[in-house]
């Protein structure tokens, strides 16, 4: 039974910045998805015409999300825990699926055809490796002082191989996800100071031959991202007009709906990855700035809930989750304000995306569950 | 859960000193986020709202109809027609390269000529904005891009208004042509009317009366989206049409004038001696100024460039006047009292002075001439007398008087004033302090409108007019009347008569030259008896012929084939009619044409035939005759 005590161990704030967050999120998608003219909207059983389909299916694919992550919630730890290894498992063998049979889509090769659906393995991959990597170091902690290079051997070759998976995809949004996830689980516990040293200097001599290894359209990303102005048709074009979508927005913004660059469609994939964009065009600095404090807010709050969890595999778990929402949520920001590369990821729990709320949701619900589920509480 | 964890940690490891760093790792992240937004923002916030503007907004600029010229009578000599090109938006087609190639397959053209012409002036073009590949061409073109617009995407065929002369090469002195802006015009005192690759004109009315005729574009401020489709709009000035000029030229007299100085080089200039108002402005050989609306190919430039197709002889050309000349020194010799009317000078066909002969045309001679047989048989021995009777600076007085070296002021760019010489002329003119000095043996030649002595035509009607209208000299108009696009009242200032001046000699005085150049024309012994009109209108013509030495008399006399045409003499008319009341002044030039009477003469009376003619027409009950059509002239200038 959840009972009254598990309630009262569930951290309010973030729960009300989770619903605020999405309620902003639907405002401004409500102006980046309008269509003047009404669109139809097929929800498969019957249509209805809205001035703005994404905010009308995000408004259904929220209230889902509230069921997945009410259910993800109540999944005993226990069952989480036992099951880590498995769902990574399981994890690893779509991703090689893919590489093998996987369907080419846009020049990468990420969607597994499953008999009636087609999957993309990736959010599955990330919590997977999340799971695995708590489980993994909650039984084999780290010795006083941090790990060693030996004690690194074992969470390394547990997100290695996904992300070197994926990065042949080529998805390389997700793939930093998963490497920036176990790093900052491994630092998180702790790591001597010379492989802190060591794996720095690596970094440094690797970086040539990634940058070689990496495709010229992802180089061109990175490139673009330092000087936009040097093909503003081209690369730089994205950058350039999601800059001054922000940038025109000044203190208090153009406001709702009268953003330029949104609606006529100078801002690439407005409702998506450029979301923010849209947010600080209409709403200005104030409007943007308060949805930044709410963010942070929010990470505080999970950072908070991950340190007091009962168990160290609750806690990896909460702080890896805690990890890749806001690697999304930075990346994306920075993103969309010129300052990171262009990689494709969505704003957490504010972009337009059904896949994107779900699993977002489901991990969510996971922090709270476990957060929440005394240890040995049934 | 018997992992033997304390709660909160593991050993050795304070969870919350980790979750503490971890937390100031997120607070230092969204700080940087909120420094770069505030940046953005606040900082480079008016740069950004700037070019969102930009972004947006594009401006859409219409060009103005051009004002139309008309004759007299409201014939049309300038109008406007549609003219198609085709033009092409790069970011429209997948992959220009491949539509430029088949759009030169489609049309027969160099793929390379296609492509320099869209890679031309890229830098300044804006996304999304149209290219013009091809202009003015042909409607067979237009049909071939159109069927085949699916192969040729981001191609199309746009319509802009150019030029229609229905007359083709008639008056296009006067009229002039319209070319793209040039550097100066885009920077000059119209600049604000300008846009790069905006007609304009470049010669004749259409470039002195630029102001009056191009109106004022439209200008609409536009929405457009990412595609470069408009999307709303933010202001718009409405187009003003361009005003359209009512012209002094007479239609029917411009045409017959052409038809006379056909296959010659030379020029006429009728004009209405009491307002001044010029009916027909001819220079020959003529050119056609709806060429220059497509791309000039060299051939082009070189047949305009043969016989100096594009000078206006009427105003650019300056010719000695030869005999012409004698009118004004009539004028001259009653007003200075130098010689009684009656009085006779013997011509025995030579004039002997310091010991050099000045040759008459008449090698024997015209025996006793007074002032009035002189002018009527031309006879230069009197006007060399006379002329050194005057000296060279009353000489020069007089024609100064009469409007000679000076520009006319008529509404033409480039005009050429001529030269009258006097001794301050000389002093002014030569550096060397021997050639300075005025021999009286120089005057001998200006006399006879030789020497240094140089006019325009349009300078000779003006004077003639000044003669035949009793002293005044009217400055030349071309335009009557400035109608506004919309319909308002016209402006007929520009069409009031103007005079410059009153030529300081008596009524008395010009009727005695004035019975002279009627007996040239009209008693046995006269130079012009081929400058009679029609008998049938009724009208006497006076005149006077001029036979100007283009070379000395035994240089010609020596040179043969080709040459010798170089050296023929340029033949003058210049005639009035009526007698009693002139109503019309002509003058006609014929470069090279020999003998004024014999090939000068014909022209005017061609030119007079067409003006009576056209005035019967006109007067005559409608049944009778319609006046307007080409064919009606014609015949008129015909009988």
């Amino acid at each position: 039974m959840i009972a009254a005590r598990t309630l009262r161990k569930i951290d309010w704030m973030a729960l009300a910045l989770i619903v605020c967050i999405p309620l902003c999120g639907l405002v401004v998608l409500y102006s980046a998805g309008f269509h003047p003219g009404g669109r139809l909207l097929d929800l498969a059983i019957f249509e209805i015409s809205v001035t703005s389909a994404p905010f009308a299916k995000q408004l259904l694919f929220l209230g889902l999300g509230i069921a997945v992550m009410s259910a993800a919630a109540m999944i005993p730890s226990d069952i989480v825990r036992r099951s880590a290894y498995l769902i990574y498992g399981i994890g690893v063998i779509l991703l090689v699926g893919v590489a093998l049979f996987g369907i080419v889509s846009n020049g990468s090769r990420r969607w597994l055809p499953l008999g009636v659906v087609t999957i993309q393995p990736a959010e599955f991959v990330k919590l997977g490796v999340i799971l695995a990597m708590a489980r993994m170091l909650s039984e084999h902690p780290p010795g006083r002082g941090g790990f060693s290079f030996m004690g690194l051997i074992r969470p390394v070759l547990i997100f290695l191989p996904p992300m070197m998976l994926v990065a042949r995809q080529p998805d390389l949004g997700t793939a930093l996800v998963i490497g920036w996830v176990g790093a900052t689980i491994i630092l998180f516990l702790g790591v001597r100071r010379r492989v802190v040293v060591c794996a720095l200097l690596c970094g440094a001599l690797l970086a040539v031959p990634i940058w070689r290894g990496l495709h010229d359209y992802q180089r061109q990303r990175i490139i673009s991202l330092f000087n936009p102005d040097l093909d503003p048709r081209g690369a730089g074009y994205h950058i350039n007009q999601s800059k001054i979508a922000v940038g025109s927005g000044e203190l208090f913004g153009k406001g709702f709906m009268q953003g330029t660059q949104t609606q006529l469609e100078f801002l690439p994939e407005h409702t998506t990855d450029f979301i923010f964009s849209v947010l600080a065009e209409e709403w200005g600095f104030v409007g943007a700035g308060a949805v930044l404090f709410l963010y942070l807010v929010l990470f505080q709050r999970l950072i908070m809930v991950a340190a007091r969890c009962r168990d160290l595999f609750a806690t990896l778990v909460v702080f890896g989750i805690t990890s890749v929402l806001f690697f999304h949520t930075v990346v994306n920001i920075g993103m969309v304000m010129g300052v990171l590369p262009v990689v494709g990821i969505p704003l957490p729990l504010f972009s337009y995306g059904g896949s994107s709320v779900l699993s977002t949701m489901f991990s969510l619900g996971l922090v709270f569950g476990l957060s929440a589920q005394q240890r040995g509480g049934r | 859960m018997t992992r033997g964890q304390s709660q909160n940690g593991i050993k050795g490891v304070d969870l919350r000193s980790r979750a503490s760093l971890a937390a100031v790792v997120v607070a230092l992240s969204f700080g940087g986020l909120a420094a770069r937004l505030w940046f953005l923002q606040i900082g480079q916030g008016a740069v950004f709202r700037d070019r969102s503007e930009h972004n947006r907004l594009k401006t859409v600029y219409i060009p103005p109809p051009r004002g139309v010229m008309t004759d007299r009578h409201g014939e049309e000599l300038v109008s406007n027609r549609p003219s198609f090109n085709i033009e092409f938006i790069r970011e429209d087609a997948p992959n220009p390269s491949v539509v430029l190639e088949k759009l030169g397959d489609v049309l027969g053209i160099d793929k390379a000529v296609l492509a320099e012409r869209l890679e031309k002036n890229r830098a300044r073009r804006q996304r999304f904005e149209p290219k013009v590949l091809l202009k003015d061409v042909s409607r067979d073109v237009v049909a071939r891009v159109s069927s085949n617009r699916y192969a040729l995407p981001g191609v199309f065929v746009s319509v802009t208004p150019v030029r229609r002369y229905p007359y083709q090469e008639m008056a296009a002195h006067v009229l002039g042509y319209l070319r793209e802006a040039t550097k100066a015009q885009l920077e000059g005192p119209l600049s604000e009317t300008f846009l790069p690759g905006d007609l304009a004109g470049q010669y004749g009315l259409e470039l002195s009366l630029e102001r009056a005729l191009r109106g004022q574009r439209g200008k609409q401020q536009i929405v457009v989206n990412a595609l470069g489709t408009r999307v709303g709009e933010l202001a718009s000035e409405p187009v003003v049409s361009g005003h359209s000029l009512e012209l002094t030229i007479d239609r029917g007299v411009q045409e017959a004038a052409e038809h006379a100085l056909e296959g010659k080089r030379g020029s006429v200039v009728a004009l209405d001696p009491k307002t001044g108002e010029i009916l027909a402005m001819v220079s020959a050989p003529a050119f056609n100024p709806a060429i220059f609306s497509g791309d000039l190919s060299p051939g082009d430039w070189s047949h305009l460039s043969a016989e100096k197709r594009m000078l206006n002889r009427a105003i650019q050309g300056t010719y000695p006047p030869g005999s012409v000349f004698k009118v004004f020194m009539e004028a001259a010799i009653l007003a200075e009292k130098v010689a009684s009317p009656e009085e006779r000078v013997h011509c025995p066909g030579s004039y002997w002075f310091k010991g050099r002969e000045y040759r008459c045309h008449k090698k024997s001679g015209h025996g006793a001439v007074n002032l009035r047989s002189a002018l009527i048989q031309s006879c230069d021995v009197y006007f060399y007398t006379m002329g050194q009777r005057l000296g060279v600076d009353t000489i020069y007085r007089y024609a100064a008087a009469f409007g000679f070296d000076e520009l006319t002021g008529v509404e033409l760019d480039h005009e050429a004033k001529g030269l009258i010489p006097s001794t301050e002329w000389k002093r002014r003119a030569f550096k060397r302090a021997g050639d300075q000095k005025w021999y009286a043996g120089e005057t001998i030649s200006v006399s006879i409108g030789q020497g240094a002595v140089s006019v325009t035509p349009l300078q000779i009607a003006r004077a003639l007019g000044s003669v035949v209208n009793g002293g005044r000299v009217m400055k030349p108009l071309l335009v009557r009347a400035i109608n506004p696009s919309n319909g308002g009242v016209p402006d007929r200032s520009v069409g009031e008569p103007v005079v410059q001046r009153q030529v300081p000699v008596s009524d008395a005085a010009l009727a005695l030259v004035r019975s002279g150049m009627v007996g040239v024309v009209n008693e046995p012994g006269g130079t012009a008896r081929r400058a009679q009109v029609d008998q049938s209108f009724g009208v006497m013509v006076g005149g006077k012929t001029g036979t100007a030495q283009v070379v000395g008399l035994k240089r010609r006399e020596l040179a043969t084939g080709k040459e010798a045409h170089q050296y023929e003499d340029h033949a003058w008319f210049a005639g009035y009619a009526p007698a009693e009341d002139p109503q019309i002044v002509v003058v006609a030039l014929v470069e090279h044409g020999g003998h004024g009477g014999a090939a000068a003469a014909p022209v005017t009376s061609e030119v007079m035939n067409a003006f009576f003619g056209g005035r019967r027409a006109r007067l005559a009950p409608s049944g009778e005759a319609s006046t307007e059509h080409p064919a009606d002239s014609k015949e008129g200038g015909a009988r």
